[in-house]
């Protein structure tokens, strides 16, 4: 199949998010969602229920702002936005986890003012580095299989855990040859589409998503074979922060003349490394895997240096510079971006803070901005019809 | 407010002993150690350490109405005036050329404890990169109803790996029994703070929550050290000769309301003026009362892991609930203010839904009022002015 019909169906899946989990849920499958990031869906998957993503979307906040601060992050704001007016009816429950002070209070919020029948907390630990941190976090999940256990009635054995394993192991394992073969061609597939590639994992079924990407990658590695030699003129860049929404920057930063080959996203290289162990305690194994994650600012990095992160990443990416991607009142983000800017300064690094809101973005100022950055690190913008 | 207490002059010779220990440590070589306002500082002074605390000096800042400037100087180095205001003073003095506060203490250590928040161990780790010191967080899971086996054996693990970081950077050795005689002398002074804050209770009251925020610098730092306990213990009188001379916190108290949280610092005396002209006495606060802890000094480890991580901002939303109407009750309020603090997410966000939900449970009508505790850029007297009108008129 051409690479354009493969991709439609990803599209497709990320323009109405939640067919699948409706369909699901029709079929008497149990249906638990989960805010970002990190909640592990392999032990939903194990449970016999459905896990999906709640990324907010971009309708405009209107209900949440009874409820929720105009400071709170617009993420927030309008996944709890998609619940109050209806969109997530559909959901038995919802995993929350602690990664900020906000995801903190607003699961408290939810059971009071939400219908979902089950919300249930997941209580990262925030140090990783530690012994302790290992240990407890295995008894976290300990607990959160339980009470999964539970809410669908099916008990969770260490074979079908394993199993889930392994099937999200496959889908991780796709998504980075995929992208793998993205940073060596950048042509090939678009920044906009290698990222929904990836948001679509988090609404679909992994094992029919496992197939199309199948067939997606094949058809790519076809295309690479044949176009190899290529020159390829747009600027390589590397984008740091939490979500890359609205999804439009991607569009902006290609028609600006950049492409995006590296990032530290939460819907992006956080959801796809590292893997899971296979050959160990399931348990242990999925806590190993939170612990061993790419960093992120809600967790303590002392020892995982971010900035060190950072500059690896855009030199293994062979990257031009660096945009941070920032939602407005993201707290991390904003207490780690003074030295992760100046670790970039100092190493030579071009970089750019642009701030968005998942809701009503206002995108003139930020393509702007972008036009600017790439022509200063030497990308050659699309010419643009008007 | 009432009229200035005798210990007052008494509370400033103990801070200013407090700060020249610090420069003493600095001299002397004793570590200089950054600790949170709900952290388990008994460990620090059973070590002969010097903890200091830089939410005081946020808080000094801020009463001072220098918040603003100070933080400035971080937002013009790429902070964000977003953030809690404490720790834009703090990351704003570091960077500052001008100290209006004097300057903050730069630590040889970092401990923090998560049990406020997590803007306290962003604000650490980025002062840890900056004086290039080490960094320790007590990281302490939330408790949506009620803790569990698995959180208090993760939080005791982690005071041994604490202990052994403090071992390991200090050369000094931890001794359990001087911990112990450290709790006692903590919980013989949360005790009296506690009975001083119990006095707002009666009518009138010689004792209100703005003269607890006066009050409150020794509990904070003090607390573990003989100074603390004789320090409540003069007050504690104090009260009490002033109650027997019917020397009450405002002239004519018909009312008593009950105030979420932390105060709005550089408006301080605005505030008790307001209330004070609408015979209104504020008479408790989860804020100061959260350091009323009933340590076991039986325990001292264990006692330790249970208190500090058990604080209200570190519950669940019944638990919070609760505790306010508890205190509404103990304290015989007529209304209760909720702060929507922008410097403080975790106690502000859910306030709008708590307000409703109090006034169900008590009956009481409530006010909530925007604001930021230290930086008066987002404080707009003339809003909140007609809030609290309206709020008075209610009480009647």
């Amino acid at each position: 199949m051409v690479i354009k019909e493969l991709m439609n169906r990803f599209f497709t899946v990320v323009a109405d998010p939640y067919s699948e989990a409706k369909r699901r849920k029709e079929q008497g499958q149990k249906v638990i969602g989960w805010l970002p990031t990190d909640v592990p869906e392999e032990l939903i998957h194990a449970a016999g229920a459905f896990p999906v993503g709640i990324l907010g979307s971009s309708n405009n906040i209107r209900l949440a702002d009874t409820h929720l601060q105009v400071w709170v992050c617009s993420l927030m704001r309008s996944s709890l936005e998609m619940e109050l007016c209806g969109d997530l009816d559909f959901l038995d429950g919802i995993i929350i986890p602690q990664t900020c002070d906000t995801t903190r209070a607003l699961s408290g919020l939810w059971r009071k003012v939400c219908r979902t029948p089950y919300v249930e907390d997941f209580l990262l630990p925030k140090q990783v580095k530690r012994p302790s941190a290992r240990e407890y976090l295995t008894g976290e999940l300990a607990r959160i299989k339980t009470s999964l256990e539970q809410v669908t009635g099916k008990k969770i054995s260490d074979e079908t855990l394993d199993t889930s394993i392994r099937l999200f192991n496959e889908n991780r394992q796709l998504l980075r040859r995929m992208f793998e073969i993205h940073t060596h061609q950048p042509g090939l597939l678009t920044s906009r589409e290698v990222y929904t590639v990836i948001k679509a994992a988090m609404y679909m079924d992994k094992a029919e998503h496992n197939g199309i990407l199948r067939d997606l990658i094949r058809a790519l590695e076809h295309k690479a074979a044949e176009s190899a030699g290529t020159p390829d003129s747009k600027a390589r860049l590397v984008i740091s922060g939490g979500v890359w929404e609205p999804p439009e920057i991607m569009d902006l930063i290609e028609e600006a003349g950049g492409v995006v080959v590296g990032d530290d996203l939460l819907t992006g290289m956080r959801y796809l490394t590292p893997d899971v162990d296979e050959e160990r305690n399931p348990l242990e194994a999925l806590a190993d895997r939170q612990l061993n994650k790419i960093p992120f600012g809600g967790f303590d990095n002392q020892n995982y240096e971010r900035r060190r992160f950072l500059l690896d990443l855009v030199r293994n990416s062979e990257a031009r510079g660096l945009i941070f991607l920032h939602l407005k009142f993201c707290e991390p983000e904003n207490y780690d971006y003074n030295d992760m800017r100046e670790a970039l300064n100092s190493a030579g690094i071009p970089n750019l803070r642009l701030e968005t809101e998942v809701a009503n973005p206002s995108l003139g100022q930020i393509r702007t901005r972008l036009e600017a950055f790439i022509e200063m690190i030497g990308g050659n913008p699309i010419e643009r019809t008007l | 407010m009432s009229e200035p207490f005798k210990t007052v002059a008494l509370m400033k010779d103990l801070m200013s002993r407090y700060y020249d220990l610090g420069e003493e440590a600095r001299r002397k070589g004793i570590p200089v150690v950054w600790v949170t306002a709900v952290f388990p500082v008994e460990i620090i002074y059973a070590m002969d350490l010097y903890p200091y605390y830089p939410e005081n000096f946020g808080a000094l800042a801020s009463a001072r109405k220098v918040a603003d400037k100070l933080s400035m100087a971080a937002e013009a180095k790429g902070y964000f005036n977003d953030l809690c205001g404490y720790a834009r003073c703090g990351i704003g003095d570091a960077y500052a050329s001008e100290h209006p506060v004097g300057k903050i203490l730069s630590p040889d250590l970092l401990l923090c404890c998560n049990t406020q928040c997590g803007s306290l161990p962003k604000w650490f780790e980025a002062a840890a990169r900056f004086y290039n010191k080490p960094y320790f967080l007590w990281d302490s899971p939330y408790i949506e109803e009620q803790t569990s086996d698995l959180k208090q054996n993760y939080l005791i693990k982690q005071l041994y790996e604490l202990i052994n970081f403090l071992e390991v950077t200090t050369k000094r050795r931890f001794n359990i029994d001087k911990l112990r005689e450290v709790v006692a002398l903590s919980r013989e002074a949360t005790g009296l703070w506690n009975d001083c804050l119990e006095m707002a209770a009666l009518k009138p009251a010689p004792f209100g929550f703005f003269d607890a925020c006066i009050h409150m610098a020794p509990i904070v730092v003090w607390r573990g050290r003989r100074e603390a306990v004789e320090y409540y213990r003069e007050l504690k009188a104090e009260i009490e000769e002033r109650l027997e001379k019917k020397i009450y916190a405002i002239p004519n108290e018909r009312h008593k309301v009950y105030f979420d949280h932390i105060p709005v610092w550089p408006k301080l005396r605005w505030f008790a003026d307001m209330f004070a002209a609408n015979d209104t006495l504020v008479v408790a606060s989860q804020y100061t009362q959260a350091w009323a802890m009933n340590f076991d000094p039986a325990r001292p480890l264990e006692t330790l892991a249970e208190h500090y991580p058990q604080q209200f901002v570190n519950r669940g939303v019944d638990y919070r609930l609760k505790l306010k109407v508890d205190f509404m009750r103990r304290y015989n309020c007529d209304g209760f203010v909720l702060f929507s603090n922008r410097s403080c997410k975790p106690n502000s966000i859910g306030l709008y839904d708590k307000k409703r939900m109090l006034t169900e449970m008590t009956g009481l009508p409530g006010v909530i009022f925007e604001g930021d505790m230290s930086d008066l850029r987002f404080f707009s007297e003339g809003q909140v002015k007609t809030r609290f009108e309206t709020f008075f008129e209610q009480l009647g």
